[in-house]
C-alpha cells in the first residue's frame, strides 16, 4: 500500500512539472558549483604545493649565515586543501592558508581569501554544500507543501481515508516519495562527486574519501529527512495549501537565512573572544612574565637580552627564552580555540530547532574544513616551528656559544639547512572527523526522530 | 449492515443529530431525504468514522465504527456529492490507485477498464486525464471505485446532484444492480422522485431528527410529496 502511495506521488510530481522545474534548476546549479569548486580546488592545490616547495628550496639554498638570522627569516607552511573541500569549503575562506614559522612567536595563519571577497560573495558562495543546505529544503517545500493540505482542498483526502487507508501509511508513503525525489536528484550528482573526487585523489586516500562521501550523503539525507517530516506536519496541520506554503517559507527563511547569522552573534555574546589586538596584548603580557621568571631562574637577571648575560651564553638564552614561552603560547591559543569550539557547540545545539546549524557543522567536519581541522593544522605547524627553533638553538649552543664575543660571527654551512626537514602535514583521518561530527550527527538524528513522531501524531488528526 | 442507535451529535450548543436511529440491511436501498442542514451528511460522516457521536453508537456489519475504524471502512464504499479524483491521473489510473488502496492489491488493467465501461465511461475517456472530466464522468469513476472494492455497503451523499436526468437514471440502475447483489445502499438526496424510484426504504430528517420512516412500496408519489412537505412545514 505504501509503495502505491509513493508511486502515485512521484507520478504527480513528474506530471505537474514541479519536480522537473525545481530539480532541473538545482541540477544546473549543482553541476556548476561542482565544476567551479573542483577547478578552484585544483588550482589552489597546485599553487600551494608549488609554493611550499619553492619556500623550502629557498630555505635549503640559503648562503652560509648565522642560524638565528635564518630563524627570523623563517619558513612558510601552506595548509593543504582537503580533497572534499570543493563540496564544502567550510571555514577555509575565513581562516588563513599560510603560517609563518619564525623565531620567538607562534603567528596566526595568514591570507584569508574572504579578505579579498566582495560583500556579495560573503552572503554565500555557490558550493554543493550550500545548495543542499539552502535549496534542498526549498525543493522539499515546493514538492511537499500541499501533500495533505492540497488533498484536503481537492477532497481526495476524504476519499482516501474513507477507503480505510491508515493515516500513518499515507504519511510514510508521502515521506518516502519526497525522500526518493530528493535521492533521485542527489544520485547523479553524487556520482559526479565520486568521479571528480576519485580522479584527483591519491590512491592511499581513496578509502578515506569514500567513507567521507558516504558519511556526507548519510548526514544530508538525515537533514533532508527532518525537512520532509516538517513539511508534511505543516501540510497536515494547515487548512489550506496557501497557508502551508507561507508557513513553510517562513520556517525556511528563519532556519536557513536568519538563524545561522543570528546564532553566530549569540554564540559570540555567550562565549566572547578577544579581538586580535586584545589577544596579542594579553599574550605579550603573559609571555613577559614567563620570560622574566625564566631569565631570573637561569641567569639571575631580569633584563632580557641585556649585557648581564654574556654572548657565550646567547644560544642557551635563546633556548631558555623559547622554552619559557611555549606554555604561555599553548595556554593562550588553547583558550582562544576552546572558546571557538564552545561557540561552535552552542550553534550546533540550536540544530534541534534549526537543523541547518547541525548539518553545516557536520558537513564541515566530514569534509575536513571545520575549525577542529584548522586547529590540527595550526598545532602541527607550531610543532614544526619548535622543532626548527630547537635545532637552531642547539646548533648555537654547541658551536656558537663557544666563540664567546664572536658568537655572531658564527655561520653554519649550507648542509645545516637541510637538517630542518620540510613540513609534511598528515591530515587527520576520517576517525578524527567522525569524533568531531558525532555531536551534530546525534542532534540531527534526534531532530529527525522528533519530527517523525510529531508528524505521526499530527497525521492522526487527518480529515 | 448499517445501523445507527440513538445517535446524538452536538457541536457546542448546536444539535446536529438528535437520537437518530436507522438500519439498512443487505440488499436494501435506504434513501434519506431532508433539506440542507438536516443532518444527512453528518450521519454519513458518522458511518465513515469522521465524526464521533456525542452519544449513541454507529455500527457497520455489527462493529462499532469508533472501536474498529479501519475494519469498518473496509466494508463500505463512499461516493460523495462530488467525487474527487487526482486531476493529473487518467480515470483508469485513478481507479487503479483507489481500488488497489481499498483492496490491498492491484487489479488487472483490462478488468478495471471493464468496470469503467460497465458504469458508462467510454474507453477513450478512461485514458484521458481526469482534469478534463465532467462531474458525471467523475461520479462514474467513483462508482467504479466502489464496485472494484466489492464493499458490503455503499454510502452515497447526494450522488445525483448536478447530474443530467439520463446520467441520474443510469446511476439509479447501478444502485439497484448493486442492491440485487446483496449490497446495503444508504443514500441521501433532495430528489423525492429519485428516492421513490430507487429506494426500498425512505427516511425524512429535519433539524437533526428523524421525523418519518416508511417503505417506498407503501406510498405513492403523491403521498410521498405530501408527507415530505408536511414534515418540512411543521
Amino acid at each position: 500500500m505504501t509503495w502505491l502511495i509513493v508511486s502515485r506521488e512521484i507520478r504527480e510530481f513528474y506530471r505537474d512539472g514541479r519536480f522537473l522545474f525545481g530539480a532541473g534548476l538545482i541540477v544546473v546549479l549543482f553541476v556548476t558549483a561542482f565544476l567551479v569548486g573542483f577547478e578552484q580546488r585544483k588550482n589552489v592545490f597546485s599553487e600551494r604545493e608549488v609554493a611550499q616547495q619553492l619556500d623550502y628550496d629557498d630555505w635549503v639554498n640559503q648562503p652560509e649565515r648565522h642560524p638565528h638570522d635564518a630563524a627570523h627569516q623563517g619558513m612558510h607552511v601552506f595548509k593543504p586543501i582537503p580533497p572534499l573541500s570543493f563540496v564544502d569549503p567550510g571555514i577555509t575562506n575565513y581562516v588563513g592558508s599560510t603560517q609563518w614559522l619564525q623565531a620567538h612567536r607562534q603567528t596566526e595563519v595568514k591570507f584569508r581569501p574572504a579578505q579579498d571577497a566582495t560583500g556579495l560573495q560573503r552572503f554565500g558562495s555557490l558550493t554543493p554544500a550550500w545548495i543542499i543546505q539552502m535549496l534542498g529544503p526549498l525543493l522539499i517545500i515546493v514538492l511537499g507543501f500541499n501533500s495533505f493540505s492540497g488533498e484536503r482542498e481537492q477532497g481526495t483526502l476524504r476519499q482516501l481515508i474513507s477507503l480505510g487507508v491508515p493515516s500513518w501509511k499515507l504519511l510514510v508513503g508521502k515521506a518516502l516519495a519526497l525522500f526518493l525525489g530528493a535521492l533521485l536528484l542527489l544520485a547523479p550528482l553524487l556520482m559526479l562527486a565520486f568521479w571528480i573526487a576519485f580522479g584527483d585523489v591519491q590512491a592511499g586516500d581513496r578509502y578515506d574519501v569514500l567513507i567521507r562521501l558516504g558519511l556526507l550523503v548519510l548526514g544530508y539525507l538525515v537533514y533532508l529527512g527532518i525537512y520532509i517530516f516538517m513539511v508534511l506536519t505543516v501540510s497536515v496541520l494547515t487548512p489550506a495549501s496557501r497557508i502551508s506554503l507561507v508557513v513553510l517559507l517562513a520556517v525556511w527563511i528563519a532556519g536557513t537565512i536568519l538563524a545561522p547569522r543570528v546564532l553566530v552573534d549569540v554564540a559570540r555574546m555567550v562565549y566572547p573572544t578577544p579581538n586580535q589586538v586584545e589577544f596579542n596584548a594579553q599574550l605579550n603580557q603573559e609571555l613577559r612574565k614567563e620570560y622574566t621568571k625564566a631569565w631570573k631562574e637561569h641567569f639571575g637577571v631580569e633584563d632580557r637580552w641585556g649585557t648581564d648575560v654574556p654572548l657565550s651564553r646567547w644560544g642557551e638564552a635563546l633556548q631558555v627564552d623559547d622554552q619559557a614561552g611555549y606554555n604561555a603560547i599553548d595556554r593562550h591559543f588553547g583558550a582562544l580555540w576552546n572558546r571557538y569550539d564552545d561557540q561552535q557547540r552552542l550553534q550546533e545545539f540550536f540544530g534541534f530547532v534549526f537543523p541547518m546549524l547541525s548539518v553545516r557543522s557536520y558537513s564541515m567536519a566530514i569534509t575536513a574544513t571545520d575549525f577542529s581541522h584548522h586547529r590540527d593544522f595550526a598545532v602541527s605547524a607550531e610543532q614544526h616551528r619548535r622543532l626548527m627553533q630547537n635545532l637552531i638553538s642547539s646548533e648555537l649552543v654547541e658551536h656558537a656559544d663557544g666563540q664567546g664575543e664572536h658568537h655572531f660571527d658564527y655561520k653554519v654551512s649550507k648542509a645545516f639547512w637541510s637538517r630542518i626537514p620540510p613540513f609534511e602535514y598528515a591530515a587527520p583521518s576520517v576517525l578524527f572527523a567522525l569524533q568531531r561530527s558525532l555531536n551534530s550527527f546525534a542532534i540531527m538524528c534526534a531532530t529527525l526522530l522528533f519530527s517523525f513522531v510529531f508528524a505521526l501524531l499530527s497525521s492522526r488528526k487527518l480529515v | 449492515m448499517l445501523k445507527a442507535n440513538d445517535v446524538t451529535k452536538n457541536f457546542n450548543s448546536h444539535i446536529a443529530l438528535n437520537n437518530v436511529s436507522l438500519s439498512v440491511t443487505e440488499g436494501q436501498i435506504y434513501c434519506l431525504l431532508g433539506a440542507n442542514g438536516a443532518g444527512k451528511t453528518t450521519l454519513i460522516n458518522h458511518f465513515l468514522g469522521f465524526l464521533k457521536p456525542t452519544s449513541g453508537e454507529v455500527l457497520v456489519n455489527g462493529k462499532n465504527v469508533m472501536n474498529y475504524p479501519l475494519e469498518t471502512k473496509r466494508d463500505i464504499a463512499y461516493i460523495p456529492e462530488n467525487v474527487m479524483l487526482y486531476g493529473v491521473l487518467t480515470g483508469l489510473e485513478n481507479l487503479e490507485y483507489f481500488s488497489a488502496l481499498a483492496t490491498g492489491r492491484k487489479k488487472p488493467k483490462d478488468l478495471l477498464m471493464k468496470l469503467l465501461t460497465d458504469v458508462g465511461l467510454r474507453p477513450e475517456d478512461a485514458v484521458r486525464r481526469v482534469s478534463t472530466y465532467s462531474k458525471g464522468m467523475r461520479q462514474k469513476v467513483g462508482i467504479a471505485i466502489a464496485m472494484a472494492k466489492n464493499a458490503k455497503a455503499l454510502l452515497l451523499d447526494e450522488p445525483t446532484s448536478g447530474l443530467d436526468p439520463k446520467a441520474a437514471n443510469e446511476f439509479s440502475l447501478l444502485l439497484k444492480k448493486a442492491a440485487e447483489n446483496g449490497v446495503a445502499v444508504f443514500t441521501t438526496t433532495h430528489d423525492l422522485f429519485h428516492a421513490k424510484e430507487t429506494g426500498s426504504r425512505i427516511g425524512i430528517m429535519r433539524s437533526g431528527s428523524m421525523l418519518a420512516e416508511f417503505s417506498s412500496d407503501d406510498v405513492s408519489h403523491t403521498d410521498m410529496e405530501t408527507i415530505y412537505l408536511k414534515n418540512m412545514r411543521d
